[in-house]
């Protein structure tokens, strides 16, 4: 064998796409040949430096989980669905979330408001699913999460970990609901995203109230001066038990 | 269940990752790549009925290539240049003390070695090196022949070894080799 005839072979063995014939032949010519064996073993040493430095591209949450809204609209079973053992955590986030919003306290003074901006919090919630923009903040820490929010927000909003109970952080964002900022935290269930909203609120503590919108539910609850508000089409036993669990801290 | 959501699910989902990484190493954008994922992805929803239950993998890396190669020709003065192309030195190996920096500027120097490819060659590249395809399928991806994989991939291979300096094979070797 040639070096010339060799030349591809050098990279069909780094590729393990050699026969048996050709492997035999080209290692043959490698143990001959000390050039041929020097870019053989730069070859291989770059192949290896590829691999180490990972230089795969992952897509952002916001795209899969674009992809999983406009594919899976017409989709009729939804436990089905993820019953396919196939789908990694990661996609699972992509199609599922939830979104925690606190709301601040002029927003809330008044009752009469309540359903102008539960309406407000579910336009903001759907424009969230739909954009790109989902979170400014992607991370499953609750550590990452919610130091972020220091200096953007005059109020530090509660990021308990509830991957125990199957609500998953997925990130946070900042909002501006009613001219007031609010910090979204962004859970999911399954399927379905959760957006909690909190903002500080000046009024008396109160239990979660539920809304059906359009599909959706809203739980509205404020506590310890701050208002909170969780939005998503979990069902609304989920719903709750999510907002129990986040009072609770 | 609905036989196209099925579809969507077990054919089209599983490749979300490569597709993007394909598309983003073809067009330099997080933006760009996410349009045309997108848009790979409504081409081979519709086009279901023509997939033969071929690779599923290489049928939506070839939709996402074409799809790139067709916004590369759409957007021609935006992405014909690849990023610094003109001004980029390899580093010598002097020691530096901080050594995660210097691997992190070694990994920087790999990909900045491979964005500077040729985007023919630097999608053999991608496909081969990051994206663990063999030969067959990579050939099924862009629609060539076996053959021109492999030469590609090894005037793809070259380059990268003259642009990143790492091994300098004698003169003598070189004459030797005759490589084309």
């Amino acid at each position: 064998m040639t070096c010339r005839e060799a030349g591809p072979l050098l990279h069909a063995r780094l590729d393990n796409e050699l026969d048996m014939a050709g492997l035999v032949s080209i290692d043959l010519h490698l143990s001959e040949c000390r050039a041929c064996a020097a870019k053989y073993a730069a070859l291989e040493k770059l192949h290896e430096e590829i691999a180490a430095a990972d230089l795969a591209y992952a897509p952002g949450i916001a795209l899969e989980r674009k992809l999983a809204t406009q594919f899976l609209r017409e989709k009729k079973s939804p436990s089905r669905f993820w019953s396919w053992n196939w789908l990694n955590a990661s996609v699972m986030a992509a199609a599922i979330g939830v979104v925690v919003l606190i709301l601040s306290v002029p927003m809330l003074r008044i009752g009469r408001d309540a359903d102008a901006l539960g309406a407000e919090i579910l336009d903001n919630h759907l424009r969230a699913l739909q954009t790109v923009h989902q979170v400014d903040v992607p991370s499953s820490d609750q550590h990452t999460v919610k130091p972020w929010f220091q200096g953007k927000t005059s109020f530090s909003p509660p990021v308990p970990d509830l991957t125990e109970h199957d609500f998953i952080l997925i990130g946070g964002r900042l909002e501006v609901i009613h001219q007031q900022p609010a910090a979204a935290i962004v859970y999911r269930r399954r399927q379905h995203v959760i957006d909690l909203y909190v903002s500080p609120s000046a009024g008396a503590d109160s239990k979660p109230e539920l809304r059906d919108l359009g599909g959706y539910h809203l739980l509205h609850w404020s506590q310890n001066n701050m208002s909170y508000w969780a939005v998503s089409d979990v069902d609304s036993n989920d719903l709750r038990t999510f907002a129990d669990l986040i009072r609770a801290r | 269940m609905d036989a196209k959501v099925r579809f969507f699910e077990l054919t089209m989902w599983p490749h979300m990752r490569a597709a993007y990484n394909l598309a983003r190493w073809l067009v330099h954008n997080d933006q760009d790549a996410e349009d045309i994922v997108q848009e790979s992805f409504l081409k081979a929803f519709k086009a279901q009925a023509s997939f033969r239950g071929s690779e599923a993998k290489t049928w939506m890396l070839a939709i996402v290539r074409n799809t790139a190669m067709d916004f590369r020709r759409r957007n021609k003065s935006g992405i014909a240049v690849p990023l610094g192309d003109e001004g980029y030195e390899p580093k010598d190996d002097s020691p530096d003390p901080e050594r995660a920096l210097v691997d992190q500027s070694r990994r920087e120097q790999v990909r900045q070695a491979i964005s500077h490819l040729e985007p023919e060659f630097r999608e053999v590249i991608v496909l081969r090196e990051i994206e663990g395809l063999p030969y067959k399928e990579i050939a099924s991806v862009l629609g060539i022949p076996m053959g021109t994989v492999m030469s590609r991939l090894s005037r793809a291979r070259n380059q990268l070894l003259v642009e990143l300096g790492g091994t300098k094979l004698d003169g003598a070797g070189e004459v030797q080799h005759d490589l084309p």
